[in-house]
């Protein structure tokens, strides 16, 4: 069976996260994806880890090898001419193009969809950009911590009341980059099925600080609604929901509802202490936060992580581990699931990676190929694709400009 | 086209608290009909939830949870443990495209909405469930609860201070992620249906969408069976890389200080000799301890104790302008006072949107976070009402008469 978007020819101008990420998972479904990097260089993905024994290696990096399975690479200097008529031959008979390029490197190189749209008028091109294609932050330099920090939701993670002095704490990896791709990714595909279905190519222009304002959860509006400011020194209102220690490992103890409350204590043999008012509903639970922690803290301290998660989910209370990826990889949900795959690549030997974020009944998520070396299908491409002659590809290649 | 890219896609939308409406969100931005079939006698989560206006709840419609989330949506009210009303819901299914949910593993087909009975309503039906932990596996029927998906999928033992215990992300970040991943997969399954006429049923564990954007860190194992350490706000690759103090704000709001901050990455030499200067410490440009990023990272305590105490004196907004100019990247920590009116940018974009709203009146709402040239989106309307489009529904989408509207209101099966 064919991918729900086989068919679907994408170039990708793309570093780092957001829009590898977005081209990413039209691969996965079977888009063809022709990644533009930088000669010599390659996307600054090359030069951030994981590495293998940590020694940084550009064939080996980890988070490459992931964002960038099922794509041919290219190299190009769009800063020249010739490769930026190279580019433009791509996108001739291409349906889609995703870049990441900041927008004074855009207007440097001469990049606009009014121009791509001369070669290809049914374009769609999507370009995600830290602060979007216009206003006054346009042309503001950012990285993930700054486009974190700029969507109101990096201020709302921390120690909480008791440690005002600790600063407001980055969520671990590229959260900003992730959540601008995958939005650019349903944005993209808008556009695409608009104009399958009787439109024309056009621009999408995303803005990864408002893909984070808009997954504010409910916190943005106590603004407008209330006049709160909410931020990591707000007490949580319902409580338990906290991680707590346990023999082996962290749990996370949730009860929301009352009925998961009480199955709780049941589940902990009825304590006396469970009996007090002060802890008599969510609400004031929240209150008395201070005291019920130090009582659940002794006891969630005397058992293991896996038989209290099943002792819980059993009396259907969602508590959940604090997975370490050891646990993960070695769940039996998972594997079950399938949920992992093992990709074997030419540098980097056979990994495992994290699998498919969604199983599609009718039209498979796979596999096909790993991570392409720096410009390991230059000749493929320019030659296979474009029809440029042997001859033309050297000088290229001579010039610096593949 | 003039409705947006999806005009004319219909979804019976199924969803609710935040993952799935935060996926039907994005359908209804681009202009697909989206009807949440809701019930009152139970309710969406989120329409109990804050913030409300002063405070306190006025009924399920007052909730801006709710109303941030299901903009531009249509509320259908249907009492299920009535005859009438799983007709309803199959009648409406005949008249769309897609139908979604987020209810654990079982519930759908319990309702008699499974994927097999729908196939036999509409045949190139297509279904998407946004489960906690998908429809196979031995933890399929396990309950999942928003924030404990965070810790469950890894991210709260990657993310943590130095030496400290697992943290949180300070929200429910595995939510949103599946409900866009949800609508990307929509939208990729209405496209392979536009192609070959085929509809399909898509099976979404939101555990298992979180860890598809958490590489760095199972990599890391995976390639060399170690865990990573929680590093705080550093950077392996950068320094300084961090969130620093600034100037309270200069008002205390509702009686409380509000500590301000300024985060700043600096992602190369250049950069950190220009942010030198704009510290007012050209001198450590070139100071060994601090010229190379490796001796910076070796040197990263001073490094930062240096930069807060310039950040100490300055206001949040003035200190990120302050490295703007001198071309280093840096940013309020934004909180939602900070975005909702002192975010010029975000006014001149046109991101937020004031529509009217029945019960709370015209309330600020964050808009769409993309632009399309050719098919212009906007949120159409402020969310409904529960049940506010029951009747027109009825009567316009599915052609019943009156009478039998009237009926169906009589045995209770509309609310």
């Amino acid at each position: 069976m064919a991918g729900a978007l086989a068919g679907l020819k994408v170039v990708e101008i793309g570093e780092l996260v957001s829009a590898p990420y977005t081209a990413k998972l039209m691969a996965d479904l079977g888009a063809e994806v022709i990644k533009i990097e930088r000669p010599a260089i390659g996307d600054i993905a090359r030069r951030r880890g994981p590495f293998p024994g940590g020694r940084p290696d550009p064939e080996r990096s980890g988070l490459f090898l992931y964002l960038n399975a099922n794509k041919y690479g290219v190299t190009v200097d769009l800063a020249q001419a010739e490769g930026f008529e190279l580019l433009e031959q791509l996108i001739a008979r291409a349906d889609v193009l995703i870049h990441n390029l900041w927008p004074p490197d855009m207007d440097r190189i001469g990049l606009s969809f009014d121009r791509l749209a001369q070669r290809n008028p049914r374009l769609v091109m999507t370009s995600i950009t830290p602060f979007g294609l216009g206003g006054s932050h346009r042309d503001w330099r950012a990285e993930e911590l700054t486009i974190w920090s700029s969507g109101g939701v990096c201020v709302l993670n921390g120690a909480g009341p008791n440690h005002p002095e600790l600063p407001p704490l980055k969520t671990s990896g590229h959260p900003a980059g992730f959540q601008a791709g995958a939005h650019a990714a349903a944005a993209t595909m808008g556009a695409v099925l608009a104009r399958v279905r009787g439109g024309v190519g056009q621009h999408v222009d995303v803005s990864a600080q408002e893909t984070l304002v808009s997954q504010n959860e409910m916190v943005f509006e106590y603004w407008p609604y209330m006049g709160v400011i909410a931020n990591r020194l707000g007490r949580k209102p319902l409580q338990p929901l906290e991680a707590m220690e346990c023999r082996d490992g962290w749990i996370f103890i949730c009860c929301v509802e009352e009925h998961q409350w009480r199955s709780f204590v049941a589940l902990m043999g009825n304590p006396d202490w469970a009996n007090e008012e002060i802890f008599s509903d969510r609400l004031k639970r929240g209150e008395n936060w201070e005291a019920l922690e130090i009582f659940l803290r002794e006891w969630v301290g005397q058992q293991t992580v896996l038989d209290l998660y099943r002792k819980a989910q059993e009396r259907r209370v969602p508590f959940a581990p604090v997975s370490t990826m050891g646990d993960l990889l070695n769940s039996e949900h998972l594997k079950a699931r399938g949920f992992f795959v093992e990709i074997e690549h030419p540098a980097a030997g056979r990994l495992t990676y994290p699998g498919a974020p969604i199983k599609y009944g009718a039209a498979p998520w796979q596999i096909r190929m790993p991570a392409p070396l720096l410009g390991q299908h230059n000749l493929d491409i320019f030659s296979g694709r474009l029809g440029l002659s042997r001859g033309r590809i050297d000088q290229l290649r001579s010039k610096g400009v593949i | 086209m003039a409705g947006g890219p999806l005009s004319g896609i219909r979804i019976a939308d199924f969803t609710w608290v935040w993952a799935g409406p935060y996926c039907t969100l994005q359908l209804a931005h681009m202009g697909a009909d989206v009807i949440r079939i809701e019930t009152a006698t139970r309710p969406c989560v989120t329409r109990m939830l804050p913030p409300w206006p002063g405070g306190k709840p006025a009924g399920l419609d007052s909730s801006g949870y709710y109303n941030q989330y299901n903009q531009g949506k249509r509320s259908l009210a249907l009492n299920f443990s009535q005859p009438g009303a799983l007709e309803v819901a199959r009648a409406l299914i005949a008249k769309s495209d897609v139908v979604t949910n987020n209810f654990a593993h079982g519930v759908m087909d319990r309702l008699g909405l499974g994927y097999e009975e729908l196939r036999k309503i509409k045949s190139d039906i297509i279904m998407i469930s946004l489960s906690g932990y998908g429809d196979t596996g031995p933890y399929r029927d396990y309950v999942a609860y928003g924030p404990a998906q965070v810790p469950l999928c890894g991210l709260s033992s990657l993310t943590g201070y130095i030496g400290g215990p697992p943290m949180h992300a300070g929200y429910s970040y595995a939510d949103p992620n599946a409900g866009v991943h949800g609508a990307f997969a929509v939208l990729a399954a209405l496209y392979h249906r536009e192609l070959t006429g085929e509809g399909q049923y898509m099976d979404m564990s939101q555990w298992e969408c979180a860890m598809a954007v958490l590489p760095e860190g199972i990599m890391e194992y995976t390639m060399n069976g170690t865990e990573p350490q929680r590093i705080g706000n550093r950077d392996p690759w950068m320094a300084p890389h961090g969130i620093f103090r600034c100037k309270d704000r200069a008002e205390k709001v509702l009686g409380f200080t509000i500590d301000q901050f300024v985060a700043v990455a600096v992602s190369d030499d250049a950069a950190w000799q220009r942010m030198a200067a704009a510290i007012g410490r050209p001198e450590l440009a070139h100071d060994p301890k601090f010229a190379a990023l490796a001796a910076r990272k070796s040197n990263e305590d001073e490094l930062e104790s240096i930069i807060e105490s310039w950040s100490i004196g300055q206001n949040a907004p003035q200190a990120a302008g302050i490295l703007q100019n001198a071309g280093v990247a840096a940013f309020v920590v934004a909180d939602n006072k900070y975005l909702s009116e002192e975010d010029q940018h975000l006014k001149d974009r046109g991101y937020f949107v004031n529509l009217p709203h029945p019960v709370v009146g015209t309330r600020q709402h964050c808009g769409i976070p993309w632009k399309m040239s050719a098919t212009p989106i906007a949120v159409r309307s402020a969310a409904p009402t529960l049940g506010q489009h029951t009747h027109e529904i009825l009567s316009q989408v599915l052609g019943l008469p009156e009478a039998e509207i009237a009926r169906l209101r009589e045995s209770g099966a509309l609310e």
